[in-house]
Parts: C-alpha cells; structure tokens; sequence
C-alpha cells in the first residue's frame, strides 16, 4: 500500500533527528549535511538503517537543505545531492526488508520572501522546483516540507513540488510560544492556506519538545480536516560549551507523546535531538494505537497570511477598490499610482472592513500587470484578507498564485465558460468563490429561477471537489427604481440559498438604489433585511456610517456581538469623539492646519480656499509658506522630524484637494520638475529617501521613486529615459556607499549635466565629495533647498 | 550551562531613547505630536516578538585574527575589543517582523508615525539587547568573567560578511528568526549580532563605546563622553 493510502488510516511513524547524529558522527558546525550524501554515503546509510530498525515507517532523506541557495560554492548540485539522499534512503529501506516510505525532505531556503525580504516568490519557486524534480525521479514515496514558518515560502514549495510532481505533500510548520509562526500568521491561517492547496497532511515540527507542543493541538485540531504530524524535538535546545543539547530522553519522550497520539495524531517521529532510542521507545508505546478518525469541520474561511476569517458570523466586504463609477481610482489605475489603492486599502481597514475587494480592471490598461503589482503591495501593507475581483481568468490566476493565504475569487457565474475558467484554478489554488446567480440567459426575475442557478453551480464545482462550504452565493441585488419586487427576489433567493442549501450568501448591497435620490437610506434598510435573511457578508462601502452603523446594529440585535460589546465600544468612543469636536470646532485655515499637521482639516480647508481663489494662489501663498515655515523650524531645532512629517502630510491632502479641483475642471497640475531618487543597490534602508520624496511632491516636483535595492543601470536609463536634471540617491551602510559611487560615476559618463544629491546615515560631506556627489544633504530639508535652487523656484 | 534561546512576550520602547532617535532636542511637544508617539509606540510593543540567541565559545586572538569557537575573523578593531578575553559569546536578537510592515503601511499613510516606529523600534531592539546581555553578564560574573563592550559586524573593519558565519552557527534563521539578504543585511531590519568578548580581569574590561570607532564624527546621535 502507498504512503496515502495509510495515512490517517493507521498510525505512522516518521524517523527522528538527521542533523544530532550527523553531528554525533562529526559534522562541524560549518558543513553542509547535504554533502555527506556524496562524500559519506556509508554514515546516512547507516543512521536510516537504525531508524528502519526502530520501527519508524517514513524515513526523511538527507536533503533537507539541498536547495540552490545553499548549495552554491560546495562543489555538488541541487539536483546531485537531492538525487543521492533519496538514493541512499531507498536502499536503507531496501535492505531493511520493512515496508517504509522515503520522504523528500525540504526546509527553508533560508532567505526571506518579498515584501520583508528580497527574495520574490517565483524565485523561491524556481528554487525549490529542481529539488522537488529531482527527489520524484530518485523515486522517493512523499514530498516532506519541514521547519517552515513562513506561509509564503510553503506556498512556493508546495506549488512546485504540485505543478512538477505527484508525490503526496505533507508540510509541517515551527510555531513559536504564542502559536504564531515568525511571519505573524496563526494556527488557522496556516490551515486555511494548506487546505485551500489540498496539501495531503499537516502539522508541527521543531522548536519544542512534545509537551509543549501538546498545547498548540487542540486548536489544531479544531481548525483543519487533514490528517496532522507531529514531530517535536527532544525538548527544548540548550547550549553547552557551543553545543546545542537537547535533554529528553527516550522514555519521556514517549510518554507524551502517547498521550498527544489519542488527541486525534496520524503521524508521529521527531525532530532535533531525537534518536534512534527516542524512536524506539515511541513505537513501542504508541504501536498499537489508531489514529482517530478524520472528521470535516466544514469551516468557511478565507485567510490573509497572519490570519483567517470565518464566515461564523456576518462579515463586511470593501468595495473601494474597484474603479467602477471612480473617476478619481480610475487615473491612479492610470497613471500605475498604487499609493492611492494602498490608502483606500488602510482607510476601509480602519472603517472596520473584514475583507478587501481589489478589482483594477480598466480597459485602457494591462489589468494582468497591474494585478500583480496590487496584490504584492497591498499584501505587504494590510494583513486583511482579499478578494481577487476579475473577469479575465489570466490575471485571477497571477493573483492567486501571489497571493499569501486562501482568497476569496470574485467571481463565477452559472455560464458554462465561466466555470470552466475559475473552478479549476479554485480547485488548484484554493479559495472561496463568489458565485453570481446568472447564467447564459442573463438574470432570472424570480427567486426560484436565481436559486435553480446556485444548484447548478454548486453541482458543477462538486465536480472539481470543490465544497458547499468554499461557495458564497450572491443571489444579486437589483434596483428597485426598475421593478417593484427586486428586492424581494433577491432576499426570498438568498434566504432560501442560506437556510435551504446551506451555503454562505453575498450580494453588492448598494445596487439596489441604483437611480434614487439619497440612495444610503434605502441601503442600510435593504442591508439590515438581507443580514436578517442570512446575508454572509455584504460587499458595501465601509466609509459609509450609516451602512456600518446598520451592520453593528445588526450584530448587536441578532447576538452575534456578545453582550454588545463590540457595539459598546465602537459607539461610545465615538460619543465622547463627537463632544471633543464640537468643542474645538473653530476653523482652522489652510496654513495653520498644515503647521500644526492636521490632515483632515487641511484637506477640508483646501476645499473651502478653492472655492475663492485660483488653485496656484492657495499653493503659493498657503501651502508653501506654511512648509517653509515647519522646514525652517526643522532646521532650526524648534520643530523635530515627526511634527514635520505631520505638517507634510497635511500639506499632502491640502495638495489632494487642489489636483482633485483640478482634475475635475479638466486641467492638469503642473511640476516643478522631475526627480529621480533611489536608495541605491544592495541597500534596503530607504525611510530617508521616502521623507524626501513626500517632501519634494510637497514642494511640486514630479518625483520617480525607484525604490530600494536599485541596479546603477536602471537609475541611469530612468534619468536618461524622463530627462531629469536632478537624481537622489541614499545608502545607510558603509558597504553599499560603494554602491553609490558606481551610480554616480555612471550617471556622470552617461548625463554629464545631471547633478546628483546623496544623503544617508554613513556619508559626510567630505565623503560625498570623494565619491563625486554635487550635493550631500545632512536631512531631508537640505534636499528641498538644493532642488529649489538647482531649479530656481 | 545556560539557556540559548529568549523570548519575550512583552516590549517596551522607553520614550526618552525613541525621542533621542527621532532626533528631539527640547522642542515643545503639542498634545498631538504626544499622542501619536505614544499610539504608535504602543502598537509597536503591542506587535513586536523579540526572540534572541547565543552561544559562548573558546576565543583566541593573535595579531589581527580573532578565533572564535573554529570562526577567523580578520578584523583590527576586533580583535583590540577582544584582547586577553579567553571566551566569546556570539549574539543574536530580534524584535521581530512588526515593525517592518508598520513602517511600510504608514509610509503609505502617516508618514510621522512611521518616524516613530523606525525610532522606537530602534530603542525596542537596544533595550531588549542590553537585556540579553545583562543575562550574559550574570553568567559570567558568576564564573569570574568580565564582560567587553558588544562589537557588531560593520563597526570599523569588523566586515559584514561575518554575518554568515554568525548566523550559520547561530542557526539564527531557524531559531530566531532572522534571515540575510544578499548584501549581508539582517532582515527584519530591527535586529542586532554581537560579539561579546569575556575575560578574567576586571580591569580589561573596558567601557570604550562602538561610536568611538566610527568615523561620522558629527553624527546626532554620537553617544557623549566616549574615548576616541
């Protein structure tokens, strides 16, 4: 029988520690265990053998840090040493004559994923792909993801070991004391994640020895339907003399873990500091034990990568990323502003929104590109799960593949095409999907006909193994400015879909005012009904009051916010907001609100000067002197670096206002010129750079950020590309100024009038004139004053 | 001998040092400018997860070579640092990933609370360090070491290609949590590695502060009194 066959049928046991023996038998510190695949085949050999002879059924072959990365300089390929370790544990298994599985062993390349890192995920995926290749080949029975605590990387791996192998997967992960892994995520959103990609099992290895890891199991078992590993250490690590000890012994060892096999374990071995004897003692206690039986939690969830939501109860589901009917996110789709998407991203999460729809469909722009670029940056700005909002079946899968969790796709209908094109990718990558009750013959005006729709669909994704349970059905809210019963089709189809089907149920809430005056209040009325019906989650504007006010309400009436607390505590701060604001509700002009860095009221004032005076005026005679006036402060030590920071971003939404007066009067704002800035190659410190590119837009120039990290050659194309006079570099280690030498002289072979300004932690004045910098600015104001003067403003 | 692995659920940025970082020198503080220092710092402490490791070996130094538990390290200042110390704790700690993705969101959104958590996160990081090493320092005491001021890959010639080796035999990216980019920069970015030398003679163990070594000597935030 095949390793999947037996799982969750039977107890299995995976073999102990590689590493502890190998270092038994002297491996120093500085070696690669990979390498004894070729150079000390005899020793692995040797230690499978004993692990085989100790009853253990999955043996994990030496390969566990075969990647790319680490192979690099050791003389072997990834592909050599894969194929070896998987070699030598196939003929362990051989001579031992037991029937026993050989698990291609994967573990962290050690580098850590965009956006907190440098390394992107397709090159983590390109990594982990020659391993997953080369192990399937060498025949082992099982792909074994290990010690990993980061979902993104799992997700890498997992997809390459799926899109290029059929070995069964198991992924096991290190959670730290508060039952998160390094990256934040919890037990449930790991789960949420796995699940959704089909992995075959789950669970827990490393950092701690069994008892502690007793503790996590529990949750863990109530979060996932998959059968669940468990591979603690022999305790905790401790050092001695430089040496990492591990101080449980076999029997201890055993013991609990006999105890945590009746929690519900299908697979159970160890990790460091176990041993043979640890093995032993295992087996022998936990033998003739059965697993307990897998049961479906039938949870519907959809996770970002620190945490899962659960439609348990209502959720609210942000519509503000989608450039329908948005003039305003229609030009920042238009002009790559992703900034834009990212604060209406922070402000809807602050309304309160549960999850974030993210559509950047334009047909004027590649909607492919752009999704990616979305998801990655909102990803690394908003721990909110999201909802991929697309009808091309292209940019859908680049967002899911990128995305770091299980999404939620919005969305499939009941046309034939259209679930040929989403289900497979739903059943590939994991999610929950929206589905549409319309079909080839558009939208039913009954309710039965929209219910009939949602059979359909729900048959058609069983096709694909995909259940009720990952399916939120939108039975379409129509206005009823166009026929009187649309909204009682609507409610009667949704009702009937939650309670009579038993699925989880959406609709786009505010269509159903479509074409009325003062359409809000019939929303929260119609919003209020349809949660009463077994609305699942409403798609609405979370910076509407009143349509959150109506949703806390709701939750408070229908005790789901237990004892009201939720609602106490949105509310009564609120109170006590609103009385602090009547007291204090003298205007404040433009100028002092962006001295005293007030945002909302510069913005606002901003508003009340357009309505007087020309756009230029307000620029010129409110907005720059009252930034001269905080830059001088700054500079004069009266004003410290936050308060100016504040007085920019007030300056900011002042400027928000005049280009928004602007666009909508048909003109364009003018620059003062362009810049180019970058933080230069190999250097990823870029907070300096950002305060003087918000500064410089202040001031009215046209700033291109390049970003951290940046080749020499690509400021210099940029520079050369847009023709700018003037490039900002920064660097904050001593190591990458060098960096910034080589930018400079090759912008000065290539653009010998460009000037170029450079500031940073390590630099002086007498540094940048060694690496022939035009201009070292001590802060960021020296930067505003040297760009003023180089174009005379 | 000793535990290797810390972890702390709780953090405190001490306010005096995050000001110090955000470059205060006295300015009057409006009730605004107090109150988003004060959120911001507290969601910091509220995120962060510091977690740190070390290791104690055999040191030996000769000439411009420093051997440390099998790692030669060719480094000038180092090696001065750790002259007549019979032992070496190689350290590392973290505050955890919180205050890179804070810093990223409010550069989107609140550019001044940014400047706090970067300021904060600095002191949080410093603090929890010299914690770590107060337990270092209780150790030692008790064996009759004395402990050398930390010395950090990247002070003087103390290259950072070090880091390498540090982290490999830290296993910091499996313990801890900290990982290396390609430049032999620590990610995330509030985090520290050390070298901390002992020895048994009180009297060698100087108290010469990094900043003496450094050469921005108009620095803000040069600390004062050190020898040069």
């Amino acid at each position: 029988m095949s390793f999947k066959e037996r799982l969750g049928k039977e107890l299995l046991f995976f073999d102990g520690a590689m590493g502890t023996m190998l270092q038994e038998r002297g491996l120093t510190s500085g070696e690669l265990p990979e390498v004894w695949n070729a150079e000390r085949a005899e020793v692995i050999l040797d230690i499978h053998r004993q692990y085989l002879k100790a009853g253990c059924d999955i043996i994990k072959a030496n390969t566990f840090g075969a990647n790319p990365f680490k192979m690099k300089g050791t003389g072997y390929t990834c592909e050599e040493l894969t194929g070896k370790g998987i070699e030598i544990a196939k003929r362990a298994i051989a001579q031992s004559g037991r029937k026993a599985y050989a698990a291609l062993d994967i573990g962290s390349l050690g580098r850590l994923l965009e956006p907190l890192g440098d390394l992107s995920f397709e090159e983590a995926y390109e990594a982990f792909l020659p391993m997953c290749v080369a192990g399937e080949q060498a025949g082992a029975d099982l792909c074994l993801i290990e010690t990993m605590n980061d979902t993104y990387e799992i997700k890498a791996a997992v997809l390459a070991a799926k899109e290029h192998t059929n070995l069964p997967i198991v992924v096991t992960m290190v959670f730290d004391e508060s039952g998160k892994l390094l990256t934040g995520a919890d037990l449930e959103a790991a789960v949420a994640m796995l699940e959704g990609l089909k992995v075959d099992a789950l669970g827990l290895n490393c950092g701690f020895g069994p008892d502690v890891m007793q503790g996590f199991l529990p949750k863990l078992r109530e979060a996932t339907s998959l059968p669940i590993v468990v591979n603690p250490n022999a305790g905790l690590p401790v050092v001695v003399d430089g040496k990492t000890c591990f101080h449980v012994g076999p029997q201890e060892f055993a013991g609990v873990m006999k105890k945590i096999a009746r929690e519900g374990i299908s697979v159970m071995g160890g990790c460091c500091g176990t041993t043979p004897a640890h093995l032993r003692a295992l087996v022998d206690a936990c033998r003739d034990l059965a697993p307990m039986e897998l049961r479906d939690k039938n949870r519907s969830v959809v996770s970002s990568y620190t945490h899962a939501v659960e439609f348990d109860s209502p959720k609210i589901i942000g519509e503000r990323i989608n450039p329908t009917g948005k003039s305003r996110l229609k030009q920042a789709l238009r002009d790559n502003d992703l900034e834009y998407i990212y604060k209406e991203a922070l402000a809807q999460q602050d309304k309160g929104a549960h999850i974030l729809d993210v559509n950047v469909g334009l047909p004027e722009i590649n909607e492919v590109e752009m999704m990616r670029a979305a998801i990655t940056g909102l990803q690394g700005i908003t721990d909110l799960p999201l909802q991929i909002d697309t009808s091309d079946p292209e940019a859908m899968e680049v967002a899911m593949r990128l995305y770091n969790g299980k999404p939620l796709l919005n969305s499939v209908n009941g046309k034939q095409e259209s679930m040929d094109a989403v289900f497979p990718l739903a059943a590939k990558y994991g999610g929950m999907v929206v589905c549409l009750t319309l079909d080839e013959h558009g939208i039913p005006d009954t309710a039965q006909g929209r219910i009939k729709i949602a059979e359909k669909i729900i048959a058609e994704a069983a096709k694909y193994g995909i259940a009720k349970k990952d399916l939120l059905i939108d039975t379409l809210a129509m206005t009823i400015s166009t026929g009187q019963d649309n909204a009682k089709i609507t409610l009667d189809a949704l009702h009937e879909v939650r309670h009579v089907l038993g699925v989880h149920t959406t609709l786009g809430v505010s269509n159903i005012s479509f074409g009325l005056p003062q359409r809000e209040r019939v929303n929260t009325a119609f919003f209020t009904m349809a949660l009463s019906q077994g609305l699942s989650a409403g798609i609405i504007n979370p910076n509407s009051e009143a349509m959150m006010a109506a949703y806390h309400s709701y939750c408070a009436l229908s005790g789901s916010d237990s004892q009201c607390q939720s609602y106490i505590a949105k509310y009564s701060k609120q109170e006590a907001q609103a009385k602090a604001q009547s007291s204090d509700s003298g205007e404040i002009r433009l100028f002092d609100a962006v001295v005293r860095g007030l945002a909302e009221s510069a913005n606002q004032a901003a508003k009340k000067e357009l309505k007087t005076r020309k756009p230029l005026e307000v620029i010129d005679e409110e907005l720059i002197p009252a930034l001269d006036q905080v830059g001088q402060g700054f500079e004069n030590k009266t004003v410290f670096l936050p308060q100016l920071l504040m007085s920019a971003d007030a300056a900011k939404a002042g400027f928000d206002a005049i280009k928004e007066h602007l666009q909508a009067n048909g003109d364009a704002s003018e620059s003062k010129g362009v810049i180019v800035i970058a933080t230069v190659k190999g250097d990823i410190h870029d907070i300096g750079k950002n305060i003087v590119k918000v500064l410089l837009e202040n001031y009215g120039f046209q700033v291109i950020d390049l970003g951290k990290d940046v080749d020499p050659e690509l400021v210099v194309e940029t520079a050369k590309k847009h023709q700018v006079k003037l490039v900002g570099l920064s660097a904050l280690m001593t190591t990458t100024v060098a960096n910034m030498e080589v930018t400079i002289k090759l912008l000065k072979e290539e653009l010998p009038d460009c000037k170029v300004m450079v500031g940073g932690a390590v630099l002086t004045q007498t540094y940048a004139d060694l690496i022939g910098a035009d201009f070292y600015s001590k802060d960021a104001m020296g930067s505003i004053r040297y760009a003023n003067e180089l174009f005379q403003v | 001998m000793h535990n290797s692995r810390k972890v702390r659920l709780n953090m405190r940025a001490d306010r005096k040092e995050t000001l110090r970082y955000l470059g205060y020198r006295g300015q009057e503080i409006d009730p605004v400018t107090a109150q988003i220092i004060e959120e911001t710092a507290a969601e910091l402490e509220q995120g962060s997860s510091p977690k740190s490791i070390y290791r104690e070996y055999d040191c030996q130094v000769s000439g411009n070579t420093v051997n440390i538990g099998g790692l030669e390290i060719h480094s000038h200042n180092l090696a001065v640092n750790l002259r007549g110390c019979v032992r070496a704790v190689l350290l590392a700690a973290t505050i955890g990933r919180a205050a890179d993705f804070m810093i990223r969101k409010y550069t989107v959104s609140n550019m001044a609370k940014m400047s706090v958590v970067q300021a904060a996160g600095a002191a949080c990081i410093e603090s929890y360090v010299d914690e770590v090493q107060n337990e270092i320092q209780r150790n030692a005491k008790e064996r009759g070491l004395y402990l050398r001021p930390r010395f950090s890959p990247g002070y003087g010639d103390f290259a950072l290609e070090y880091q390498k080796d540090i982290f490999r035999m830290l296993e910091c990216e499996k313990r801890i949590g900290i990982t290396l980019t390609e430049g032999n920069l620590m990610m995330p970015s509030k985090s520290v590695t050390a070298v901390i030398g002992l020895t048994y003679k009180e009297q060698e163990s100087c108290h010469m502060k990094s900043c003496s070594l450094c050469a921005k000597t108009d620095c803000e935030f040069r600390q004062e009194g050190e020898q040069s």
